[in-house]
């Protein structure tokens, strides 16, 4: 297993890019690439919020209904964080072009197979972010997202945290959810069957992986987060944004 | 800026600002530059990330930051390409895939209805923004409304365009850019003897003229120089020596 547990980013780096973000984590590598405010088509004009327009394109081959749904999702999430009201009658536009995805050592990956669309989210929410604040656009929080899947062990079920793609296959159901940096649950979308219990337990996992306490005073709650497994990402977008913002105003 | 900050406070979209970080001046009221948002009634919220900068004197806060993409500000100086021409309006892009600004074709120094300047598609206008707000295009002047001169503004004939990063042009055009921006290329280079004039736009555009097409190649590649690998004071001094030793 040659997946990496460690998230990585490169801020700005596109040349001809507003702002530019590339991200990896668990194997999942992404490019994203935003503009605007820039000038609008007249049928996609809105006239009092600015449109947000968000591209997916595959690791290979041409986007397909796969990729409009992981648009649609993106997009209503992005819009809900991004002031669209400061710049009325323009377009914002965010490009994600998948580079990497990680392979799953049991399946011959050259057959075509319909696969969950979902795995994928939390990577591209994550380099959508980056990219809006590398930007420097308007927005009201930053948001961290996680995977987690419900995987049958023996009688009891378990949650995995940011799972490999076979564990995602053999799991009875799959949750990916998204929170503000103000804790607050802005996106959370399953499949596969499962009771309002093991949902329960899957959001509260993931509440604990995405909104991490900022108090460090608490010995006790800080033992427990510890064993979490995967990063912190709310902090990791911190200290790749203080850096970033350090070498632009190195001469401040 | 004038005050020491021994520090660097880094904000991102949505942080709390602590209350003791916010200037509070018995008369003045608190001014908010760009990044920050006021929700009614008293909450004061980054929408971008970047360093928090405060001036107690003048009794502002705002958000420094480098990056994106530049929206018109009332009172900025730009350099805008002319789109083309109306029969009242010169019609000029300030950045490319936005809509045009406007530029009234009276908005010149001594411009009369039969003496209007005659500015072709691709002209480059020096110019100051007099409008600005989201629901409208911006509108341009190259005339300060109150005493009828230009101030140096208005059409830029020869020379060339070279694009800077937003952040570099608010450095170059801060009226101490030497002590607070840290540049000193372009007083460096006319030290060295070479002859040439400048003018920079807040939109991320710097224009170089001068009589040798060689000197107007070095000062803009000089700056973009400085600006892409964020070079020191003494590293652009170095750049500097380089450049006038290999053109002579």
């Amino acid at each position: 297993m040659t997946v990496n547990s460690e998230p990585e980013a490169l801020l700005s780096h596109l040349q001809n890019a507003d702002g530019s973000a590339t991200f990896s984590f668990s194997g999942y590598t992404v490019v994203g690439a935003v503009n605007g405010p820039i000038e609008v088509q007249r049928r996609d004009e809105l006239p009092e919020e600015a449109a947000v327009d968000v591209i997916v394109r595959p690791a290979a081959g041409v986007g397909g209904t796969r990729e409009r749904h992981l648009e649609s999702l993106i997009q209503s999430t992005l819009r809900q964080i991004i002031l669209v009201d400061n710049f009325p009658r323009t377009l914002i536009q965010i490009i994600l072009q998948v580079t990497t995805t990680p392979e799953n050592e049991y399946v011959n990956a050259k057959v075509a197979q319909a696969t969950s669309n979902l795995p994928i989210l939390p990577a591209l929410l994550q380099t959508a972010v980056l990219s809006l604040l590398s930007a420097a656009l308007p927005l009201t929080a930053t948001l961290t997202s996680t995977s987690l899947a419900v995987v049958a062990d023996g009688q009891s079920k378990k949650v995995v945290l940011n799972p490999s793609p076979r564990e995602i296959e053999t799991s009875q159901s799959f949750h990916v959810f998204s929170f503000t940096s103000h804790d607050e649950l802005i996106l959370a979308e399953s499949e596969g069957s499962f009771t309002v219990k093991e949902w329960d337990e899957a959001f509260s996992v993931a509440q604990r992986q995405c909104c991490p306490p900022t108090n460090t005073d608490d010995g006790d709650t800080l033992m427990d987060d510890g064993s979490l497994p995967g990063a912190n990402l709310k902090q990791f977008i911190r200290s790749t944004l203080e850096g970033k913002i350090a070498s632009d105003l190195h001469w401040k | 800026m004038a005050t020491a900050q021994s520090e660097r406070i880094f904000v991102l979209p949505g942080d709390q600002i602590d209350p003791s970080l916010i200037p509070s001046h018995p008369k003045k009221a608190l001014r908010l530059g760009p990044g920050l948002r006021h929700i009614p009634p008293n909450e004061l919220v980054p929408t971008v990330a970047g360093q928090l900068v405060t001036d107690p004197r003048k009794n502002s806060i705002w958000v420094e930051y480098n990056g994106g993409r530049y929206v018109p500000t009332v009172g900025d100086l730009v350099i805008g390409t002319v789109h083309h021409s109306a029969t009242d309006y010169f019609y000029v892009t300030l950045s490319s895939y936005t809509s045009n600004a406007i530029l009234p074709q009276l908005a010149f120094e001594m411009a009369t209805k039969k003496t209007r300047p005659n500015l072709n598609p691709g002209a480059l206008v020096y110019a100051r923004v007099c409008l600005a707000n989201r629901h409208m295009d911006p509108e341009l002047e190259c005339v300060s409304p109150s005493t009828g001169k230009a101030d140096g503004l208005g059409p830029l004939n020869g020379g060339m365009l070279f694009e800077i990063s937003l952040g570099m042009a608010r450095r170059l055009l801060m009226r101490k850019s030497v002590e607070e921006g840290k540049v000193v290329v372009l007083e460096e280079l006319g030290a060295a003897g070479l002859a040439f004039e400048t003018a920079v736009g807040r939109n991320g555009k710097i224009w170089v003229n001068s009589e040798k097409t060689k000197t107007v190649l070095l000062v803009g590649r000089a700056v973009k120089e400085t600006d892409e690998k964020s070079l020191t004071v003494d590293q652009q001094k170095k750049l500097v020596r380089k450049l006038v030793r290999e053109m002579s």
